[in-house]
């Protein structure tokens, strides 16, 4: 049992990295990224400190500025998340054919054992491909994802290719209203 | 013109401190002062993580099993996080975007990282007892 655990930690360390290296090459290493990235942090921090400082300022031409800055920093968002979109694509499809392959070399197999029995909404997903009615068998995939939620975000962390707080915090890019909206 | 180099100044100041891990890491077992936020969030990150990967050594190794786990887990990360920031380090929690803005720091991650050695320790040491206990 331990072989299995260990093989699917061990590829999503590969995967991990090959995503990243894969993006790297695509997107992190290119001049354009770079550039809107600093931009982004930069005016991100730039707005942050604005907004302590002028927090409940009632004067329009404080607020006209911090919306203008708003403005600037949601497109140079845009930007970044379509810069990102290149290789999003291209991994997307390297990551669809690997899994499909380690599926198939995982295929009913039961890889551990929960301590616990997942809610309903999950037991498609840690009981994929498996017989048999006891939810505690877990699938190759739910592990797969567990390990690559971990192990990948702490890899990009390492590798300084996380976004910032900062520029997470304001803008978060295509993805959802960012909280600022909700004060 | 005096903003922009005070800027620099202040980059650079912290591209220093941040280059040396040790001084960070004593910096976060001793009460100290925290002026870069992203340093002491970064300090809750790591440790964190960490502290979700021995906790699912050790919830495997007992092991303990069912819901109770995840809330024992959940409970204790924020909880530790928590008193740590705000009793042991004293900072200011609306520095920070309230005290949620700390306990969530981190969470997701290591709460993928805690499950993950959970179920494999749980399954490597008791693996031939959970299947006796099976109904065939």
């Amino acid at each position: 049992m331990w072989s299995d655990t260990f093989l699917i930690v061990f590829i999503s360390i590969c995967t991990a990295f090959l995503g990243e290296g894969l993006t790297w090459v695509l997107v992190y290493r290119t001049e354009k990224y770079q550039r809107l990235k600093s931009e982004v942090d930069k005016q991100s921090k730039k707005l942050e400190r604005r907004k302590e400082t002028h927090g409940d300022s009632l004067d329009k031409s404080v607020k006209k500025k911090i919306e203008r800055y708003e403005e600037k920093l949601k497109n140079n968002n845009r930007d970044l998340s379509l810069v990102k979109m290149k290789s999003m694509f291209a991994t997307g499809f390297a990551f669809t054919a690997l899994l499909s392959m380690f599926n198939s070399i995982f295929d009913g197999r039961v890889v551990a054992q929960l301590p616990f029995t997942p809610i309903s909404w999950i037991q498609g997903l840690s009981h994929r491909n498996l017989s048999g009615d006891d939810y505690t068998d877990c699938s190759f995939i739910f592990l797969y994802i567990l390990c690559t939620m971990s192990i990948r975000q702490n890899i990009q962390k390492l590798l300084g290719f996380a976004p910032s707080r900062a520029a997470s915090k304001q803008g978060g890019g295509l993805f959802g209203p960012t909280p600022a909206q909700f004060k | 013109m005096s903003t922009k180099s005070n800027t620099v100044e202040r980059n650079a100041n912290s591209t220093a401190k941040s280059s040396s891990l040790k001084e960070i890491c004593a910096r976060a077992l001793t009460k100290s002062e925290w002026e870069d936020k992203d340093e002491f969030l970064d300090v809750i990150y790591w440790s964190r993580q960490v502290f979700g990967i021995l906790l699912g050594i050790i919830w495997g190794i007992v092991p303990l099993k069912g819901f109770l786990g995840l809330v024992l887990f959940a409970g204790i990360s924020c909880g530790v996080v928590y008193l740590y920031a705000i009793n042991f380090q004293n900072v200011d929690e609306d520095a920070y975007g309230g005290a949620w803005e700390l306990v969530k720091e981190g969470f997701m991650t290591s709460f993928a990282g805690f499950l993950v050695t959970w179920i494999i320790f749980y399954t490597g040491l008791h693996y031939d007892s959970i299947m006796a206990a099976k109904p065939t």
